[in-house]
C-alpha cells in the first residue's frame, strides 16, 4: 500500500510535469478549446444583447438590439435596450425605436454628440431613463433603461 | 556544527547547480525568446536577455544556496511591479488615464484576471454565461487563456500559485519584507477564515447581480491596476475602497505584520485556491522526528498557514502557498517539500528539485512578457 | 431582494451560532425519526415566516407614517443603516460575542408541541442587527408587496442555516462553518453600511 501511494504520487507529478511544459506552448490550443464550451460567451448583459434591426442609412448604420432582462435564475423587472450606431455618424443624432415591435414607438433619443448631450423622450410608460451614453470606438452607443 | 550541516543538505556544488539549471536554461530560452532571438529593436533585445539572465541566475542560485524563499521573492514582486507598469503604461498611452470608461465595458475590452474566476462559476453554471466584459478568446488577458493559466496552475501547484503564479501577491509580499521586525504580531485565529466568508459573499453576491461585485466593489489591485472612471458617488466610494484596502492590507498591515494580509485576510481566490492543495502533488511536510519544535517556521510563515498545534501534529494547514520560507528558516530541515503519498523525512531533494523546477517555469514563463515589457520601457526611457 | 437574501445567508449562520444549540436539544428531544423532526422544524419555519410577516406588514405601515416628510425619508434610513450596519459588523469581531439566545426560555415550557411555535417566535422576534436592517428595509419600501419581498428573501435566506439542524451531529469542522458565518455577517454589515452611507450622501446631494 505504501509503494502502491508512492507511485501514484509520483505518476502525478509528472503528469503535472509534463502539463506545465506543454501549457506554455499550448496555450493557444487550450484557450480555443476551452472558449468552445457551451458556457463561454459573454452575458447579454455585457454584450448589450442580440441584434434585432439594423437601419442603414447614407454612412452611418443604427443597430438595434433585443431588449436584455438576463438575470441569474429568470428574468428581472428591470432591463435595458442598446443602440449601436456605427460609421460615419452625424453631430445630431435622432432615432425612434419601437423596441417591442408593436408598432407603436417606444421612445425617441436625441444625441448632440458636440455636447455629449442626450435627451430621451419616453413614449411608452415602461421607458425608464438613459442609463448609458457613449461615443465607442465604432461610433455611439446608448443604453436605455426598461422595465417589464 | 549540527545546524550548519542541515542547512548545507539542500546546497549544491556549483557544477551541480550548473546542471540542474540547464533544463531551466533551454525551456525559457525557448519559451522567452520564441526559439529566434530577434535583435532587430536593440533595447527589446537586451530586455529579453536580461530577463532570460534574471530568472536562470535566480533558479541556479535556489541550487547553489540550498535556499528558496529569497530567489522567490524577487523574481516574484518584480512580476508584480511589471504587470502592474505595463497595465499602467498601456491604459495612459491608449486612454490617456488609470481609469476604463463605458466604452471599454461596453465594448468588453476590459482585461480579465483570475480573481473573476469564482464569481463566474454559479452564473456559468445557471446561466451558460460569463459576467464580465471582457474578451473570450482574442487580446490581451482573454478570459479562455486566464482560465486556462489558472487551472493547470492550480491543478499542479494547489495554492501554490499564490506564491508562484499569481501577479499581485508580489505587492503584499514585497511589502511584508521591509521591515525587519514585525509590530503587531499576533492577529487572532478567526481572521483566517475571512477568504472563506469573502469567496462566500462575492460568489452570492455576484450571481445574484450579476455582476463581478469583488472586482467592482472591492478587488484592492484596481489601485495599481485600472479601475472605474469616477463619475458618480458610486464610482467614487469604490474607489475609495480600492485605495484604502490596498493602503491597509497591502502597504500598511504587511509593513506592521510581516505577514502577506491581503493573500491572507482577503483574497477570495486564495480560498479556492486552498482547497485545491488537497489534490496537487506538491506539498510541504513536516517530519517529526526531526523537528526541535522551535517554532521558527510558525514566525516567518506570510500567510499564517502554520501554528503551533499544527507542527506538533506534523501536518501543514491549507493555506500553506509552498513560498519556501518555513522551508528556509528550518534550521533541522525537518519541514521540507514533499510528494504526496511520499513519507516526510524521505526524498526531500528529489521533491524539492521537482518543485522548483514546475513552480519555477511557470512563473518564469508566465512573468517574462512583462518584465520584457517593463525593462524595454524603461531602457527605451533611459537611451 | 438581493441584499435581504445576502443578508438572510449570512445572519443565519450567526443565529445559528447562537441559538442553534438551544433549539436543537428541543427539537430534537424525545425525537421519534426524521417525519417528526421535519414536522417539528416546519413548524419552526412556518411561526417564523409569519412572524416576518407580520414584521414586514407593521414596519412597512410605520414607514409610511415615519418617512412622509422627504427630509426624514433621504437622510433617516441610511444612518438607521449605517447604526444597524455597524451593530452587525461589531457583532461578528467582538470576543465577547454573547453565547445567550433568548430561546434559552423555552427551557420553562413543559408542552412539547408548544416548542417548536415558541422558538419561532423567539428566534424571529430575538431583534438582532440583521433583524433591525431588515425591518429599515422594510419601513423604506414603497409598497406593501415590496415590503413583504424583503422580508421573504431575509427568511429564505436565514432559513437555510437551520435545514441541516437535524443533521448537526454529523456535521464534521462545525466551528470552522460558524467562523466563517460569523464573518460573512461581518461583510454582509459593510455592504450595509455602504448601502446606508450611499443612500445618505444620496438623500444629502438630491435634497
Amino acid at each position: 500500500m505504501k509503494k502502491a501511494k508512492i507511485i501514484a504520487g509520483i505518476s502525478w507529478v509528472f503528469f503535472c510535469l509534463i502539463l506545465i511544459i506543454i501549457l506554455f506552448p499550448g496555450l493557444n490550443s487550450f484557450s480555443l478549446s476551452v472558449s468552445k464550451l457551451p458556457f463561454m460567451k459573454l452575458n447579454p448583459r455585457y454584450t448589450g444583447g442580440e441584434i434585432a434591426d439594423k437601419i442603414i442609412s447614407k454612412n452611418c448604420t443604427l443597430v438595434i438590439r433585443k431588449p436584455v432582462f438576463n438575470g441569474f435564475l429568470k428574468e428581472r423587472n428591470s432591463g435595458f435596450e442598446q443602440l449601436d450606431w456605427h460609421g460615419t455618424i452625424p453631430e445630431i443624432i435622432k432615432a425612434s425605436i419601437d423596441y417591442d415591435h408593436d408598432g407603436i414607438k417606444d421612445f425617441c433619443v436625441l444625441i448632440d454628440r458636440k455636447n455629449s448631450k442626450t435627451v430621451l423622450d419616453p413614449i411608452d410608460r415602461k421607458i425608464k431613463g438613459v442609463l448609458i451614453s457613449t461615443p465607442t470606438s465604432y461610433g455611439w452607443a446608448v443604453r436605455i433603461g426598461l422595465i417589464k | 556544527m549540527d545546524n550548519v550541516l542541515k542547512t548545507t543538505e539542500m546546497r549544491k556544488s556549483f557544477g551541480k547547480s550548473l546542471l540542474y539549471t540547464l533544463p531551466m536554461f533551454l525551456i525559457t530560452f525557448m519559451f522567452i525568446t520564441g526559439g529566434k532571438p530577434n535583435f532587430s529593436d536593440p533595447s527589446s533585445g537586451l530586455a529579453m536577455i536580461m530577463v532570460f539572465l534574471l530568472v536562470n541566475v535566480l533558479y541556479f542560485f535556489m541550487h547553489f544556496k540550498g535556499k528558496t524563499d529569497k530567489y522567490r521573492a524577487v523574481l516574484f514582486i518584480i512580476f508584480a511591479l511589471s504587470l502592474s507598469y505595463t497595465l499602467i503604461h498601456n491604459m495612459i498611452e491608449v486612454r490617456k488615464s488609470m481609469s476604463f470608461s463605458q466604452a471599454d465595458i461596453l465594448e468588453c475590452r476590459i482585461p480579465f484576471c483570475h480573481l473573476v474566476i469564482p464569481m463566474m462559476i454559479l452564473p456559468a453554471v445557471f446561466t451558460k454565461s460569463i459576467i464580465f466584459p471582457g474578451s473570450i478568446i482574442s487580446g490581451f488577458a482573454n478570459i479562455s487563456s486566464m482560465v486556462v493559466l489558472w487551472l493547470v496552475a492550480t491543478i499542479v501547484l494547489g495554492r501554490g500559485f499564490c506564491s508562484w503564479g499569481c501577479f499581485y501577491g508580489g505587492w503584499d509580499d514585497g511589502f511584508s519584507r521591509i521591515r525587519k521586525r514585525p509590530v503587531i504580531k499576533k492577529i487572532g485565529e478567526l481572521w483566517k477564515w475571512m477568504p472563506f466568508a469573502v469567496l462566500l459573499m462575492v460568489v452570492l453576491t455576484a450571481a445574484l447581480s450579476m455582476m463581478p461585485t469583488y472586482c467592482s466593489w472591492i478587488c484592492p489591485f484596481k489601485a495599481v491596476t485600472e479601475f472605474e472612471q469616477v463619475t458618480s458617488v458610486e464610482s467614487a466610494t469604490k474607489a475609495g475602497i480600492f485605495l484604502s484596502l490596498f493602503g491597509g492590507l497591502v502597504v500598511v498591515l504587511p509593513v506592521m505584520t510581516r505577514k502577506r494580509t491581503q493573500c491572507s485576510f482577503l483574497c477570495p481566490l486564495g480560498a479556492i485556491n486552498s482547497l485545491s492543495n488537497k489534490i496537487t502533488p506538491f506539498t510541504v511536510k513536516i517530519d517529526k522526528g526531526s523537528c526541535n519544535e522551535c517554532f521558527k517556521c510558525v514566525y516567518v510563515c506570510p500567510l499564517y498557514a502554520l501554528t503551533s498545534e499544527d507542527i506538533k501534529a506534523g501536518k501543514v494547514s491549507l493555506f500553506c502557498s509552498k513560498c519556501g520560507k518555513c522551508v528556509d528558516a528550518c534550521s533541522k530541515k525537518a519541514i521540507h517539500y514533499g510528494i504526496r503519498g511520499i513519507p516526510a523525512g524521505t526524498m526531500k531533494n528529489f521533491s524539492r528539485n521537482l518543485f522548483l523546477f514546475v513552480s519555477f517555469l511557470f512563473m518564469a514563463v508566465f512573468s517574462a512578457g512583462s518584465i520584457i515589457n517593463t525593462l524595454h520601457g524603461l531602457l527605451k526611457l533611459i537611451f | 431582494m438581493t441584499d435581504s437574501l445576502i443578508l438572510g445567508l449570512s445572519s443565519g449562520s450567526a443565529c445559528l451560532a447562537t441559538c442553534g444549540m438551544v433549539m436543537f436539544p428541543y427539537l430534537m428531544a424525545g425525537s421519534a425519526g426524521v417525519k417528526r423532526i421535519a414536522f417539528d422544524l416546519s413548524l419552526f419555519l412556518l411561526t417564523r415566516l409569519v412572524i416576518y410577516f407580520i414584521l414586514a406588514t407593521l414596519a412597512w405601515y410605520f414607514g409610511q407614517a415615519i418617512f412622509s416628510n422627504p427630509v426624514v425619508r433621504n437622510i433617516v434610513p441610511g444612518i438607521l443603516y449605517i447604526v444597524f450596519a455597524i451593530m452587525l459588523v461589531w457583532y461578528s469581531i467582538s470576543k465577547n460575542r454573547n453565547p445567550n439566545c433568548p430561546a434559552e426560555i423555552v427551557k420553562t415550557v413543559n408542552n412539547h408541541r408548544l416548542v417548536p411555535i415558541l422558538l419561532g417566535i423567539v428566534n424571529s422576534l430575538g431583534f438582532c442587527p440583521a433583524l433591525f436592517i431588515i425591518l429599515t428595509k422594510g419601513a423604506t419600501q414603497g409598497t406593501l408587496v415590496r415590503s413583504y419581498i424583503a422580508f421573504l428573501a431575509f427568511f429564505i435566506g436565514s432559513s437555510l442555516w437551520f435545514l441541516p439542524l437535524p443533521l448537526a451531529g454529523k456535521i464534521r469542522k462545525k466551528e470552522v462553518l460558524t467562523n466563517i458565518g460569523i464573518l460573512a455577517t461581518g461583510l454582509a454589515g459593510i455592504i450595509f453600511m455602504i448601502k446606508g452611507l450611499t443612500n445618505l450622501i444620496g438623500g444629502i446631494i438630491n435634497g
